[in-house]
């Protein structure tokens, strides 16, 4: 089925003037996998929503122009209607599902539609069968990985058959392993004649699939190329548009500037040491089990490895959030200071300055400005948290860390769903907090910013730190091993 | 064991009207039900936590309510009261959200033929509430993190400031994340208009029938012959 979008403007205000989208005019054929590539709020995400009919049917705002599915204008159908030709998968795994229990979800679209209970039951075990879903059936979507849950949310949209699949960042959450399995997905859609259409900004992944990379600027289609094309205008264009790496092997290969050298912050060469990280929710399965972590001071290590390998659960006991009561007790004092994935847990107060303060014994004033200034958050000392960017929180998250007075950061995921530019100053950040004499902990999936800041790398499974190495001259075994994880 | 959504639905009625009217030795007949019933879904250390929570602030209410114990000591038996009767309706509320899936309650709703425009909104709820809980968590981690304890100086100093550190980033998040649900839920069409299939089989066995007739004996004893239990107790002792 086509879709085509004939001179569209969108803005989420009353009037066309601060418009997201102006005169966008793009047609995708039946059958082809596209993606809308991009930076942060260039409008890739509104374009994606003009597509699945939640503009102008869920968004309010000023539409002009139109978007047809086939023959029929997106504007003339109700969203049940337009759910039966497009189906959706999102970028936050957590909210997307409306069931509790995988069985129910992987219905829930079906009967939505109304369709006899024999041919529900045969459709979703097709579903099953075809991505190898019998391991994942009757479990509780709040004990699944991100890569699990990815997976039930693609299969649960593709149990009712619909002609086009919109997909917004579906890889954003995912280790590299889930998204190979996100790749064969697409490749497997695109086969059956199925019109893909993904809104990313990693595009390695769809490199062998895609037909069309469309990029999107300022709310218009700026360049357009096929994946070949842009592959050879050489990686440094591609990170100037802000994309990410196209190619992860290369990638290792001849890695990005700023990768090699060994990478030391600070003046202490020393190690910490982290004796009995422990922890069981059962005492059979230990979901961590290490005798000694140690980390080099004023190092920014990486931590890799699989969903569910234990790598959250270290974070936790490092940070006296999981464990024993001595555990707990042991890290209040020596322990280690977390930055979540989602920053917007952590920050309660009224503004980014009461926020450093927070936790600062005693409290000074004139430090936490120091702390902010730092970070370049001064001029917005006095603003409310939860007003700012999500980078500017994740920096005011820091800020709090910071000033928590612990050598050691954690951080969970830092550049999940981040594009080059901002996954550079991401990294820029790391470095100036390691610089400035602490140790850093990173959990991450992303290679492209471990070769940009890590200097070593811990690789977990099952609990056990299956092995550390420096970066230096293991640049091209890590991808090896994060592709292949 | 499996109920029925519309015996839940019942079972929370009757409960909750016994609890909150009737004395507390009818409303223990009463809240036996959903916990016996979580002993089947495998909830012991929610029950086992129930119990003696609800227990100590039973006991401690009944020995301490006819006592002069202070200023200090009426606030410590008021909550007590109010642990004793709000908790018997949360075990309640908390069985049958944990218990009841989406489609089942949407298709039992259906039967009885409660419009979709009231049953659609309380699926979101049934949806919201484990969602609201693992966010509390979440945010309860970053605060001990940071050092703030319920019990400290800072938070006796200024009691209200714990309910804002809470209360500002869960409110934040589960705005936004009732509003990628409810896109889940559309782009998905679910909507009013349409009719749904239910692929789960709902329907009446014999559980339900125990638990109805057990609801309905509650209500005969505790509104029909109040005196009943009292003649007997005096009987026995």
């Amino acid at each position: 089925m086509n879709i085509s979008l004939k001179n569209v403007s969108f803005s989420y205000t009353d009037s066309l003037d601060d418009a997201v989208i102006s005169d966008l005019n793009l047609e995708i054929y039946s059958g082809e996998c596209v993606i809308l590539a991009g930076e942060s709020g260039c409008g890739k995400t509104t374009i994606s929503k003009l597509i699945n009919g939640l503009i102008p049917h869920y968004h309010s705002g000023t539409m002009g122009g139109d978007v047809l599915l086939g023959e029929k204008n997106t504007a003339d159908m109700t969203l049940a209607d337009i759910s039966r030709y497009v189906g959706s998968v999102f970028q936050n795994p957590r909210s997307q599902f409306f069931n509790i229990d995988t069985d129910s979800e992987l219905v829930f679209g079906c009967e939505n539609l109304g369709k006899p209970r024999e041919e529900i039951l045969q459709r979703v075990d097709g579903v099953i069968r075809e991505f190898r879903l019998e391991h994942l059936m009757g479990r509780n979507i709040f004990h699944m990985s991100g890569g699990e849950k990815q997976k039930i949310a693609c299969a649960s949209v593709a149990a009712t058959g619909p002609e086009i699949f919109v997909l917004d960042e579906p890889s954003a959450n995912l280790d590299l392993k889930s998204v190979a399995d996100l790749t064969e997905i697409v490749a497997r859609w695109k086969k059956a004649g199925k019109t893909v259409v993904v809104v990313e900004h990693r595009i390695h992944y769809l490199r062998e699939i895609a037909d069309r990379i469309c990029y999107v600027k300022d709310g218009h289609i700026a360049h357009e190329w096929t994946p070949a094309e842009l592959e050879a205008k050489g990686p440094e264009y591609a990170a100037s548009l802000g994309l990410r790496c196209m190619n992860l092997k290369q990638l290792g290969e001849n890695c990005h500037p700023g990768a090699e050298g060994d990478r030391v912050y600070g003046s202490n060469q020393d190690d910490i040491k982290f004796n009995n990280l422990h922890f069981a929710y059962n005492r059979k399965f230990p979901v961590l089990d290490i005798p000694v972590l140690s980390l080099h001071r004023n190092q920014i290590t990486a931590v890799i490895g699989h969903n569910g390998a234990g790598k959250s659960t270290l974070a936790q006991v490092m940070c006296g959030l999981c464990g024993t009561w001595s555990q707990k007790r042991k890290a209040r004092k020596y322990g280690a200071y977390l930055i979540m994935q989602d920053v917007n847990h952590q920050l309660f107060t009224e503004s980014v300055l009461e926020e450093v303060l927070l936790g600062m014994r005693p409290q000074n004033e004139k430090a936490a400005l120091e702390i902010l200034a730092g970070l370049n958050l001064e001029q917005y000392a006095y603003e409310h948290p939860m007003a700012l960017s999500g980078g500017q929180k994740q920096r005011v998250a820091i800020g709090s860390g910071v000033s928590s007075g612990r050598d050691i950061v954690v951080f969970d995921e830092p550049t999940s769903g981040l594009d080059y530019r901002q996954m550079l100053a991401v990294s820029a950040t790391l470095q100036k907090l390691a610089a400035s004499g602490k140790t850093l902990l990173v959990i991450t999936h992303d290679p492209e910013f471990i070769l940009n800041c890590c200097s070593n790398i811990i690789r977990m499974e099952h609990g056990k730190i299956a092995e550390q190495y420096p970066l230096q001259g293991n640049q091209g075994k890590l991808i090896e091993t994060m592709l292949n994880a | 064991m499996k109920l029925d959504p519309r015996t839940k639905l019942f079972l929370a009625i009757v409960a909750n009207s016994v609890i909150l009217s009737a004395p507390v030795a009818y409303s223990a007949l009463m809240f036996a039900v959903p916990a016996i019933l979580l002993l089947f879904e495998k909830k012991w250390k929610f029950v086992l936590a129930f119990f003696s929570v609800y227990l100590a602030a039973a006991f401690g209410f009944e020995h301490l309510k006819t006592m002069d114990v202070g200023r200090i000591g009426t606030l410590v038996v008021s909550t007590m009261m109010i642990i004793s009767h709000m908790m018997p309706i949360t075990i309640v509320l908390y069985y049958v959200m944990m218990s009841t899936k989406v489609n089942e309650f949407l298709a039992a709703m259906a039967r009885i033929h409660v419009p979709t425009k009231l049953t659609i909104p309380l699926t979101v709820m049934i949806r919201f509430f484990p969602t609201v809980f693992d966010e509390a968590r979440a945010i309860g981690h970053a605060m001990r993190m940071r050092g703030i304890r319920l019990f400290s100086l800072r938070t006796l100093k200024n009691p209200f400031s714990i309910l804002e550190y809470r209360l500002v980033p869960l409110l934040v998040s589960i705005t936004k994340i009732g509003d990628e649900l409810s896109i889940a839920a559309v782009t998905r069409g679910l909507s009013p208009e349409t009719k749904r299939t239910c692929v789960a089989t709902i329907g009446f066995h014999v559980q339900d029938a125990v638990v109805f007739v057990y609801c309905m004996a509650v209500v005969l004893i505790c509104y029909v012959f109040p005196d009943l239990v009292g003649d007997l107790l005096s009987r026995l002792t």
